[in-house]
Formats: C-alpha cells, structure tokens, sequence
C-alpha cells in the first residue's frame, strides 16, 4: 500500500506568505471584537454531537464524527454560535447581555471547491440576552467592518427578515405543505413555480405578487414601500418596522452603502427568528458573511436567551482577496549575521547584534551554518533577504 | 463581463437563440469552432461550453454567473443555485419505466427492486422520499433501456421525450417522477455582485419566454 503522505481531500497547509496575512488578519478582527467589548472565548475542537443534531439544526452526516474512550458520539467543532450558546446556557455567569467572540477552525464535510474547504477559520461574535434593532445593527456593523478591516473593499450585505415571510403566510392562510413548496421557491427565486402554485391554490392577484416581491432576482431601491403596500399581518409589520430601524442605524455607522434589503433571505428553517444577512464579495461563489438573530436556539440548552451573532469566513475572505489580486506579504526575514568559523569573538558580536535588532523589532537569522562571508551573501540573495552582517577577526 | 454556462448541443443552440431575439449578440457563441471557452469583448459575455451535468457545479462555484441547463441535470446535482427562469423548451419527463407487465401498481409488489439510471441522486430521493422503499441502484451511463431487457435490472429511472425508444423494446412508462424542461440558473453571489448586468438579462429573456409561450397557445 502506498503511503499516504499528502494531506485529506478538503484540508490544506497554509504557506508561508498566506499564513503571514491570516495571522495578521486574524490579530485585526481579534482586536476589533475586542475594541466593541467583545471577549474572546476557545471552546473545545470536539462536542458531543448531540449538540448539534438534536436541535436538528444541521444534517448529521455534515458533521465529523468520532466516539471518546466510553463509545459517545462526538463530533469536531462544526461552527462557533452552537458551542457559545451551550456556554452561554450552561456555564456564563447571570449578568446580559454577553458579548462573545471567536476566531477558530471549523469542520464540516463540505462539498470542496470554489473556495470551500472541509477545514476553515471562521471570525464571529454573539450577542446574547438582549433583542432589538439596534443589537441587530451593531452586529451587521461588526460583519462590515470585519471584512473592511481585512481589505475586502467591494462588499455587499443582503439583509432579510424572517417575520416578513411568516407573516405573509400566516396573512394569506396558506397551510403548511404550500407554504414549504412557496419556501423553497422563494429560496430559489423560482417564481415560476409560485405562479403555478398560486393558481393551482386560487390565490388572489395581490397574495401571489406579494409572493413573487419575495422571489424578486436582486432587491428592487423601493423595496421597503412595495412590502408596506403588501403586508397586513402584525408579524410582518413589525419584521418590517425592524428592517427600517437597522437600516437607520447603519447608516448612522456610515453603512447604508453596503447593505440592502431582499425579502427573499429566509434563512434557514427553525433557525434564525428575526434578522438574517448574507455579505458577498467578487471571486467566490459563497457568501462570506452570514447571521442573524436566533432567539429559540440557546433556549435549547436550558436558559431562554435572545440573540443575534455573525460569522465571518475568513478563509474564503482570503481566498477571494488572492484571486482579486492581493499581494501578499513577503514572510522573509529582513536580515542575517553571520560570523566566522571558529571564532568565539565574532559568535558573541554577532549574537549581541542580533539581539539587539530583534529588540528594535527587526527580523534577524543569525547563520549556524558555519557559512562564508560569500555563502553568506549568496544565501541573502537567494532568500530575498536585504542586509547582511558578518563578523570575522576585525568587526564589520 | 458575464461568463455563461451553456449544456453543449441542442440546449446551447436554443438557448443562444433566445439570447438573440432579447437582443444579445452571440456571434461569439456561434463561432463553429472546438473553442470551449468563446469570447466577445464588445458585448461583455463570455461563454462556455460544459457537460450539461457540469453546467450546475460551473455556476454554483461562480466559475460562470449564469448557465442554461435541463430540470434533470439541476434535480440529479442539488447544487445550491437561483433557478430563475422555466425556458420552455427541452421539454420531457423523468420516469420510472420498466416492462409493461409492471404498470398499475404491480411495480410495488416486487421487493427489493433494482433500478438501472444515470440518476442516481434522483432515483434515491424518490424511491426512498417519495415511496419509503430502499432500492439498489445500479448506474449506468447510457442505453438505460438495455438494463431490464436483459435483466441486470427490474425498472430504470431515465428520462422520456416521445417515449419511442422504450415502446420499441417493449417498455413503458410505468411512474413520472418530475416534468422536466430547460432553466436558467444563477449564482447566488453573483445576481448580488453583478446584478446591473444580470437582471436586466433575466427580465428581457422572461420577455422572450411569454411571447414564446403565447404563440404556442395561439396554435
């Protein structure tokens, strides 16, 4: 049997030079949630699955499993806001709202390609205990300015509100069957079969364009006066009002730009209970934002909780900046010293010198190769590495 | 520039028909060449000529911003896509189909059932969604029929435009699972990022379908 020395299909090494950005992108984003009064929490690389799959937020077999010393099932950390909401149902101390944030890797088996990989760092915060526009806006504001912060420049943000859908069912009395089929359609922006659907249930012309405003391809600028005209059910309304209150907000963050409103972000099932957002950028073709409130899911672990949080898809970030032309940092050491073979002298200058520049804050490799003052230049040159010092008898 | 993703043969020739009566030059398209990537920069579309089963997974990637595929091939992949547009043509259904011994119900008395397709996914989801029964699937790649003429399988899953094929070897349709026609698909990202030049793409070519669907009234 052939060895198996490259690694599983869906995960990668991270170069030299990437691995410089992501790090550096990573101490960014760190600081950010830092700088909102967001801390910082690790949760553990391996949950019991139950987790997850008992909320049924998630299809099993997406997950990595594997089973601990008594045959439990556990499974690798498949996103950030799970482990946080057991946290914050089981272990965080009584005083709301909390402010979490993360920065890990996640595990999923993906369908890889384009960008999607089985193993990718996610950024993201949680904003637990406390409901309300103008939460929902602060995290929005913190997806931007996450992505704004690591060079993502041509950004767009879809904001939609699950109310909005619940209530235009619950207006046009549509049962639960129809209404999954308009679901999927809407998801789709299918509005073929809503048309089809519409007549085969004997919808009125007002409920059925009302549902073909939810398939619209992108937002119309009008968007918020056509819903007004459509939407009688308080539900709606008040998913609506909602919508405008975030989008005040953002504005006063200096955001409106990135963001718009589409009807047709619904989220998915059972999951999300108030806002949902997508962030887009060139060059991929997932989203590399994504969140929304979720109200019911901490509740789930024990301790009712409303909350709304956002992850950040920092590999796939990267991923797109690289192929919109990025240039990377160079990850080479600015300097090397060198000295002479043999020479106890000339080994102790040339460790205090790189001492010394490493408190200033250079990079400095000191040679233990024994090379030549020669050797020495060549290796410089073939590294990219701009100053050389050696030390022989005399000092340089 | 939008890149488009188009099913080579007749589809892409249909598909780049319609392009033209909405006002979009395609003389790039048409070029008669083995050219698989074929370009007009005056006219700021690019397209491509795919597989159609690998048409879905060009958009859903962003590899091309739209594509023109059949229903079979979107059902068969479930990629995560917009399907905007019902285009009409490339009209047929998604079948079970066997021995016309096994029409009216005596297709459920056979147990354990084999069942020879090129579509996997979609015989799966039907026989197990749909009928809650397991089946063993055998894929194949073409000539479908073959499989129950000379018993590798009970029934196939295939698709079924007039039929002739399966009454000359003494088949028939035994369930139809879905109708079946061509779409227009779109990535998720980009009818956010290019939506400029995708929407108003996906208005002229709705357009184009009524008139096409109210002439076919007409007659």
């Amino acid at each position: 049997m052939s060895s198996k020395f490259y690694t599983p299909d869906g995960f990668n090494d991270t170069l030299p030079g990437v691995c410089a950005f992501k790090k550096d992108a990573e101490s960014k984003l760190r600081r950010l949630f830092s700088l909102h009064g967001y801390e910082e929490i690790e949760t553990p690389g391996f949950e019991y699955a139950d987790i997850y799959t008992k909320p049924d937020f998630l299809k099993e077999e997406d997950l990595y499993k594997l089973t601990d010393s008594k045959g439990r099932l556990l499974c690798a950390r498949y996103d950030g806001t799970i482990p946080a909401a057991r946290y914050a149902a089981t272990l965080a101390k009584d005083k709301l709202p909390l402010r979490l944030s993360y920065i890990e890797n996640m595990y999923r088996f993906n369908q890889t390609g384009g960008g999607k990989q089985s193993e990718f760092t996610q950024a993201g915060a949680e904003l637990m205990g406390i409901t309300g526009s103008d939460s929902d806006a602060e995290v929005i504001a913190m997806a931007i300015r996450s992505a704004l912060e690591i060079g993502v420049t041509d950004l767009q943000v879809s904001i939609g509100q699950t109310g909005l859908f619940e209530g235009a069912v619950s207006q046009t009395g549509l049962d639960e069957e129809t209404a999954l089929v308009i679901r999927d359609a809407i998801t789709a922006k299918d509005s073929v079969t809503i048309e089809r659907v519409s007549k085969e249930k004997g919808l009125t012309d007002d409920n059925r364009d009302m549902f073909l405003m939810f398939a619209q391809p992108t937002g119309d600028a009008d968007i918020l006066d056509q819903m007004k005209g459509f939407f009688t059910d308080p539900i709606a309304k008040e998913a609506l009002q909602n919508l405008e209150e975030i989008l005040e907000a953002l504005e006063d963050y200096g955001y409106q730009k990135y963001v718009s409103i589409d009807p047709g972000l619904l989220g998915s099932v059972d999951y999300y209970t108030g806002v949902v957002f997508k962030g887009y950028t060139y060059e991929v073709g997932f989203p590399i934002i994504g969140g929304g409130r979720y109200d019911r899911t901490v509740g789930v672990f024990g301790r009712e909780m409303e909350c709304v949080g956002f992850s950040f898809g920092l590999s796939l970030a990267i991923t797109a900046l690289m192929r919109q032309g990025l240039e990377l940092p160079d990850p080479a050491p600015e300097s090397v010293v060198g000295y002479e073979k043999n020479n106890k002298d000339a080994r102790r200058s040339a460790i205090t010198l790189a001492e010394q520049m490493r408190l200033g804050g250079t990079s400095v490799i000191l040679d233990t190769s024994s090379a030549s003052e020669e050797e020495l230049n060549k290796f410089a040159d073939d590294n990219d590495i701009q100053t050389v010092f050696w030390f022989d008898g005399g000092e340089k | 520039m939008l890149t488009i993703a188009l099913s080579k043969g007749r589809l892409a020739e249909k598909a780049i028909e319609l392009l033209e009566k909405a006002g979009y030059d395609c003389t790039a398209a048409k070029e008669k060449s083995r050219k698989l990537i074929l370009e007009d920069e005056k006219t700021g579309l690019r397209f491509i000529m795919a597989k159609p089963a690998d048409v879905p997974t060009y958009v859903e990637y962003g590899a091309a911003d739209l594509g023109v595929v059949g229903k079979d091939t979107l059902l068969e992949e479930e990629r995560q896509l917009y399907e905007v547009i019902d285009l009409g043509f490339g009209k047929c259904r998604m079948c079970v189909a066997g021995p016309k011994e096994l029409k009216d119900g005596k297709l459920d008395k056979i147990p354990n059932k084999r069942v020879g397709t090129k579509y996997p996914n979609i015989t799966r989801a039907y026989f197990e969604g749909v009928k809650k029964e397991s089946v063993e699937i055998i894929k194949l790649n073409g000539s479908v029929e073959l499989a129950p003429l000379i018993g590798l399988s009970e029934v196939i899953v295939d698709i079924v435009e007039s039929g002739r094929t399966l009454y000359e070897n003494g088949l028939d349709v035994i369930e139809t699972i879905a109708d079946i026609s061509a779409r227009v698909v779109v990535n998720r990202v980009s009818m956010k990022m290019k939506s400029d030049e995708i929407r108003p793409m996906i208005d002229k070519l709705r357009e184009q379908v009524e008139i096409m669907n109210a002439g076919k009234e007409e007659q």
